[in-house]
């Protein structure tokens, strides 16, 4: 099931936003040693997780994490503007109708075919809430093994600048755009969402 | 200005209909970039391989066939460092990245023999795909043009895409044909895979020795492989095991 859920500070996070931070923490924290702020040392939750952010979080029926995203306005400081301005060539974009992705997430849970499945349904839902939103274009960065991945699904990316090496990582920065062929150029390119994830009508955490 | 040169590479790229078309652009991206030759290649055995493998050059002839004729596609050095990292590297780092056997030296020198000097290599690895990469190489004796390096790394990556898209690339083992291990099978092979023998395995397990062999034999015939490494082998590919699973601990 796909929820599109909103940061909700004071209010107790509920349980598929638990989830999502809990495996942000194994995957960004324990899997790929980023040096990012851990709370209770539980969740990964870090200065972007406020009222802005939104999230796209696939989970079982029961709550239980598959995998998620974070979508940042632009329009407000976000990862590439405020920490990353080198890998723009100009100025980084903001818009309002122009989002960054990050913090792209698979549950460590899965098994690899697994994966690619709700890596699909992940993509094809960020297009799908893009179309509804309408958001024109996402932002993202990547470390550079990424790129051949994101190119893969079949949508229309730009780079924003030139690979740069970032303390022993080389990272990108993309801009991904979205329009109505979008969905036809994914399908084409075999990426497919999964039938029983469906869109969810959206709704606030708390 | 390095910007604006991509957006062009990414342009003509994107207006490319068939592989003439990808042959001619790269020719083009090449010596705009300040090299000679190029090569896109998935990183399999070309006269063994699927007609869906990838592999569109410029390099010279004589180079080409001495390749193929001895099968380097799987184990040419470059193809094998280009496995250790997702960004692009110089030839010339090669004996700091991979251990080099004399073979390799071998084909390196070779390689210089007929003509190829220094090169750049960008991995590209699609997840579920043969690993490939996109080249850029000169002949002996001509200086790489370092300023131009992080230009073909982006380039490298989009022409990868634009090849995988003409060759109509498909994962591997569609999902419905990847076998399934059971928990106690995939446990058995990741001790092995750490080399444990049977005994060992059934003391760490709690379970005889009889057990242990059967799991790893059943795993096996699950997958259609008779030995225990081919085993291991596939289970690492398909992610049932991962690198981080047998050596951490």
């Amino acid at each position: 099931m796909l929820h599109i859920l909103r940061f909700a500070p004071r209010a107790v996070p509920d349980q598929v936003m638990q989830a999502m931070f809990a495996a942000r923490k194994s995957v960004f924290v324990d899997l790929l040693k980023w040096d990012v702020p851990v709370i209770d040392g539980r969740f990964e939750i870090d200065q972007f997780d406020n009222r802005h952010a939104q999230y796209l979080v696939l989970a079982e029926p029961d709550g239980r994490h598959l995998g998620s995203t974070r979508l940042l306005p632009t329009t407000r400081p976000h990862i590439l503007d405020s920490l990353y301005p080198e890998l723009c060539d100009s100025d980084p974009p903001r818009a309002g109708d122009i989002y960054e992705i990050t913090r792209f997430c698979l549950d460590r849970g899965l098994r690899a075919a697994e994966r690619r499945a709700v890596r699909d349904t992940l993509v094809t839902a960020l297009v799908d809430h893009a179309l509804a939103n309408g958001i024109h274009s996402y932002t993202a960065i990547a470390e550079f093994g990424w790129l051949q991945q994101i190119l893969a699904f079949g949508w229309r990316c730009r780079p924003l600048g030139l690979p740069t090496p970032v303390a022993g990582r080389t990272l990108g920065a993309i801009r991904i755009d979205i329009t109505p062929d979008t969905p036809y150029l994914l399908a084409r390119a075999g990426i497919n969402a999964l039938p029983e994830h469906r869109r969810d009508e959206p709704r606030a955490a708390a | 200005m390095g910007m604006r040169m991509v957006s062009q590479f990414i342009e003509l790229i994107d207006g490319v209909g068939c592989a003439d078309d990808l042959m001619l652009v790269m020719s083009d991206i090449c010596a705009t970039l300040g090299f000679q030759f190029f090569a896109i290649a998935h990183h399999v055995d070309i006269l063994q391989a699927p007609a869906s493998a990838i592999r569109l050059h410029n390099y010279p002839a004589r180079w080409a066939d001495y390749y193929d004729g001895n099968a380097l596609g799987v184990s040419d050095p470059v193809h094998r460092a280009s496995h250790k990292t997702s960004a692009g590297f110089r030839w010339s780092h090669l004996p700091t990245m991979i251990p080099l056997t004399v073979a390799d030296r071998r084909v390196l020198a070779l390689g210089s023999e007929q003509g190829i000097g220094d090169g750049f290599t960008v991995p590209a690895n699609v997840p579920g795909e043969a690993l490939g990469s996109c080249s850029f190489a000169n002949q002996a004796g001509r200086p790489l043009p370092e300023a131009m390096l992080p230009m073909a790394q982006l380039a490298g990556t989009f022409a990868f895409e634009c090849a995988r898209r003409l060759w109509s690339v498909r994962a591997i083992d569609s999902e419905e044909k990847t076998p399934v291990l059971t928990d106690r099978q995939r446990d058995c092979i990741l001790w092995a895979a750490r080399g444990k023998s049977d005994w060992e395995i059934s003391r760490i397990l709690g379970v005889s020795e009889e057990t242990v062999a059967r799991h790893i034999k059943q795993g096996c015939e699950r997958y259609g492989v008779n030995k225990r490494t081919l085993l291991a082998i596939r289970a690492l590919f398909d992610g049932t095991l991962t690198f981080t699973d047998i050596f951490r601990r």
